[in-house]
């Protein structure tokens, strides 16, 4: 039984419920960190899904871009992370609500 | 790692190998260091606000979970078959590579701008953290000014806690503003 295109979808969509779940849930800045991440991923891979059953190189190019994109906010978010926790010595977003350092 | 995998069965290995690199060497590694740098405690539970929308949160969540299984179920047999990985020529990194440099030349120098971008932020965000002033100060660490730690000018030695850096930067009086240049 050759996978069908739809369980990829299902996965994919499953992946980026539980990441914007996670946002929406979580307190953590760390932990909504990763779920934002999870829910790139999730689109990472309904991209190479459709790249691989249209027979396009179009949707590996955008992952490409994706992961690239992914790479430089995390760079960006985990500084800002360190300098919050620097200032607040607290990793709770609702302790955050200020856009001064 | 087990979207790699998955990537590897769709036929795409250059995409599997750069999501090993990327995810597993680059982001996971700075979400470790960030987590041991920030010696994080337990956080507490809080009550829950606006319980009152839990049952119709819980609705609305059935209402889309029938809806996502039922459009699942309705086109679960596409014409569509995924590639062979052994006979595909759209995955390899040749043809990522010719793609990546006549089609989608824009997007991607504009993705080499964006990573300065990021790589000039960080650094600044890096840097602005610290005021340098008569102190290296780590604010809501205990700090003591050169000149208080000199027990001959000063006859009451006992930290000095702040907590931000206008806390900080009230404490050092004026010199703390400026930052140092060189």
């Amino acid at each position: 039984m050759t996978p069908q295109l739809s369980w990829y979808l299902a996965l994919s969509a499953i992946l980026f419920t539980i990441g914007v779940v996670g946002v929406i849930v979580k307190r953590n800045v760390i932990s909504m960190f990763m779920c934002i991440e999870l829910m790139l991923n999730a689109v990472n891979l309904s991209f190479v899904a459709f790249s691989s059953f249209f027979r396009d190189v179009s949707g590996q190019l955008f992952v490409f871009i994706v992961m690239t994109v992914a790479a430089a906010e995390a760079a960006v978010g985990l500084g800002i992370i360190i300098a919050i926790f620097r200032n607040r010595e607290s990793l709770d977003v609702d302790d955050a609500n200020i856009l001064k350092l | 790692m087990s979207l790699a995998s998955l990537y590897v069965l769709l036929a795409a290995p250059f995409i599997a190998a750069v999501q090993v690199i990327v995810y597993a060497g680059a982001i996971m590694v700075l979400v470790v260091f960030v987590i041991m740098l920030l010696n994080v405690e337990e956080e507490e539970r809080r009550s829950l606000r606006l319980r009152s929308l839990v049952p119709a949160a819980l609705l609305f969540a059935a209402i889309l979970i029938a809806e996502a299984v039922f459009s699942i179920s309705f086109v679960g047999s596409s014409p569509f078959t995924p590639q062979d990985a052994s006979a595909s020529q759209v995955g390899v990194t040749s043809s990522i590579g010719t793609g990546l440099f006549t089609i989608y030349l824009l997007p991607f120098e504009i993705t080499s701008l964006l990573l300065l971008m990021a790589i000039v932020g960080a650094m600044s965000l890096a840097r602005s953290a610290k005021i340098t002033g008569l102190a290296r100060v780590i604010p809501g660490r205990v700090v003591l000014p050169r000149h208080l730690i000199d027990a001959s000018t000063v006859e009451d030695d006992s930290p000095i806690q702040t907590h931000n850096t206008v806390e900080t930067e009230e404490l050092f009086g004026e010199h703390a503003t400026q930052h140092d240049e060189d």
